[in-house]
């Protein structure tokens, strides 16, 4: 627990709280001031606005500790407004509420709008609302109701700033940046699975094939090679284990596990699975294919591996796929360096097709690394 | 919905920061305005052991006229930076009016957006095509760091365990400078889907351009941008920037056209009278 002081609508607070809380549930759970509604609770709703030090935030990705000696706001702290007033005005008139989840936001970031930009035409005040979601009213009445209370406050004169026509000249050239990479097959949601992400990598151990396809079948020496993989139980047929992201502030452990088929008809083989990262309950579903090829007469093994997958919840929610597929490329290229360092060849050799992925990747990597070392020797 | 449990100091000045991050062997975070930092916590996507807020030291939160740069300090936030006309700055303040929302804009620092490195945030792309340069301190002592590539793939920076970025150097433009800044997102304030910035100044010869929302870091189109300050707008041919555009790698098809499109608009921008 640690002390904090701060005021609230004018009263001063003293309490003890949790490093975690935000401010949002501490107005609402030590102090009854509910009129703060908490509604996405990641900073996307709005509906937690209040004023710190007069300017509008949101209260839950505040961390109430954070707030030491602030003067907090809440909608319960405007009684005696007068620009509150005519909002309140305004949006009865206007109908700018239906259910009133939104209403305590709303009228806060209003305030701040009106208050904030005198005069602000309708695309402005839209523009400035955009951090508030109403779900009941189509914003028309909102909208009204703030235009309104914006229109008796004049605009300042517009400053008129005269442009010149950009000139041409020849620009300081700085030495060529790495070259061009090359293109690879971009990933692609599937047509056949929808919400499914797909990519195809391909890599090249310096080991024949036999070799190669040998260590395919020996489940804790492949899991050796994937950084953040770690074995709990197997067969031959079966795997469960535990896999470690960690990307930025971002860690997520899928805990899980996968069945395995190998056609050595084929030189191919399929790993399907699905696990779910107790701390953030997101769950994730996924399909390796692989498939070697003879590549240098025999000398190496070309890798193909399609990776198929399907990722829910708040991991989902928070980052764009793009960054997941980016994440599931340097795994790939990581996984490629150390089969080879494992089988004893030259190191990965990128396939033509993935060669500028691979090398961000490895540029990445090298930072990623040690973070995994960390994570790792940490526990 | 609610963070897990860590712990919370607030250091007084740079020092005592310093000293609280080595004494945290890797396991703490530094926060500033947290409002990238603080969902991934409720979502508990990062669960660091400790957070050290930086958001108050005084050295941070300066704005310095250098001549011909402007210093940031590193927890001034984007709000500021939109309210207040600095000479040389008009892009920082157009680029912070464009971030997020204003309740999150009061909050959230330009260096703290740096150093959370998300792919398809405004000042990794904008600090780029500025060639801006962060000052860090750490166990290496005081240095600079180049914004353009500061960013090693999502989430990921040059910055090493204990660093701290102090401040961000900004050139100032110069009176005949262009810029454009554009980015497409599916709603007002939300992360783009592809965004581009071009900065063409004919008394300092610079001209670049970026394209952001990427799968990693921000990406130069240097040939593009030096062909169109020596043609001007003939230069920005449908071929041009589909020639530029094709050397990003790992681009689906519509984010390949989107980005074109940001292209296009954020030089048109430029060079509109």
């Amino acid at each position: 627990m640690t002390s904090i002081a701060f005021t609230v609508n004018g009263s001063p607070v003293e309490a003890d709280v949790a490093p975690r809380t935000h401010l949002g549930d501490f107005l609402r759970d030590t102090r009854r001031l509910s009129g703060t509604h908490l509604g996405c609770e990641h900073g996307i709703c709005g509906a937690c606005t209040v004023l710190i030090d007069g300017k509008p935030a949101r209260s839950c990705i505040t961390l109430a500790v954070a707030c030491e000696g602030r003067e907090i706001t809440t909608i319960e702290g405007f009684d005696d407004d007068a620009v509150m007033g005519e909002l309140r005005e305004a949006f009865t008139r206007e109908h700018g509420l239906q259910c009133g989840f939104c209403t305590p936001g709303m009228l806060i970031a209003s305030r701040d709008i009106v208050m904030r930009l005198p005069g602000a035409d309708e695309q402005r005040i839209r523009e400035e609302l955009s951090g508030n979601l109403c779900r009941c009213t189509g914003y028309v009445g909102i909208v009204n109701a703030v235009s309104s209370v914006a229109a008796k406050r004049s605009a300042p004169a517009a400053e008129t700033v005269a442009r010149p026509a950009l000139s041409v000249f020849t620009p300081q050239r700085r030495a060529a940046t790495a070259t061009v990479a090359a293109e690879t097959k971009p990933a692609a949601e599937t047509g056949t699975r929808q919400g499914w992400t797909q990519f195809d990598e391909t890599f090249t151990i310096h080991q024949p094939r036999d070799k190669v396809w040998a260590l395919f079948g020996d489940i804790p020496a492949v899991a050796d090679c994937l950084p953040g993989a770690e074995v709990l139980s197997h067969d031959e047929r079966a795997v469960k284990g535990r896999m470690t992201a960690k990307l930025g502030p971002i860690a997520a452990t899928f805990a899980g596990s996968a069945a395995i088929t190998r056609d050595p008809q084929t030189w191919s083989g399929t790993i399907a699975g699905a696990g779910s990262d107790g701390g953030s309950g997101s769950r994730t579903r996924g399909e390796i294919v692989y498939r070697l090829e003879d590549a240098m007469d025999g000398a190496a093994t070309r890798v193909a591996v399609t990776v198929l997958y399907n990722l829910q919840g708040p991991l989902a929610q928070f980052s764009r796929s793009s960054i997941a597929q980016e994440f599931g490329r340097h795994l790939v290229s990581q996984f490629a360096a150390n089969l080879n360092a494992k089988l004893g060849g030259a190191p990965a050799a990128a396939s033509s097709s993935s060669a500028g992925s691979l090398n961000l990747g490895q540029l990445v990597w090298a930072v990623v690394k040690a973070q995994f070392r960390k994570l790792f020797g940490g526990r | 919905m609610k963070a897990p449990a860590f712990d919370y100091q607030r250091p007084r000045d740079l020092a005592a920061a310093a000293a609280a991050l080595r004494g945290a062997s890797g396991n703490a975070k530094l926060l500033a305005g947290g409002q990238s930092l603080l969902p991934m916590l409720n979502l508990r996507l990062a669960r660091p052991g400790i957070l050290v807020d930086i958001s108050r030291i005084e050295e941070l939160r300066g704005i310095e006229d250098r001549g011909d740069a402007l210093r940031i300090g590193a927890a001034v936030t984007h709000a500021e930076l939109e309210d207040r006309p600095l000479a040389g700055g008009a892009m920082l303040r157009e680029v912070a009016h464009g971030i997020a929302y204003r309740s999150v804009r009061n909050r959230g620092t330009i260096a703290g957006s740096m150093a959370h490195a998300d792919p398809a945030a405004d000042w990794p792309l904008a600090l780029a095509v500025l060639g801006a340069t962060l000052i860090v301190d750490g166990a290496q002592g005081r240095r600079t760091m180049p914004a353009g590539d500061f960013m090693q793939g999502p989430f990921t920076t040059r910055l090493a365990d204990g660093d701290i970025i102090i401040a961000v150097d900004v050139p100032k433009l110069s009176r005949g400078a262009r810029f454009g800044y554009y980015k497409f997102c599916r709603k007002t304030g939300e992360f783009p889907e592809a965004s581009a910035a071009a900065v063409f100044d004919p008394e300092t010869k610079q001209a670049r351009l970026y394209v952001g929302a990427l799968p990693g870091a921000p990406q130069p189109l240097d040939d593009l941008a030096y062909d169109l300050a020596e043609r001007g707008l003939p230069a920005l041919t449908e071929a041009a920037v589909d020639r530029a555009v094709a050397q990003i790698p790992n681009l689906e098809p519509i984010a390949r056209r989107m980005q074109r499109a940001a292209v296009t608009r954020a030089v048109r921008q430029a060079f509109a009278a």
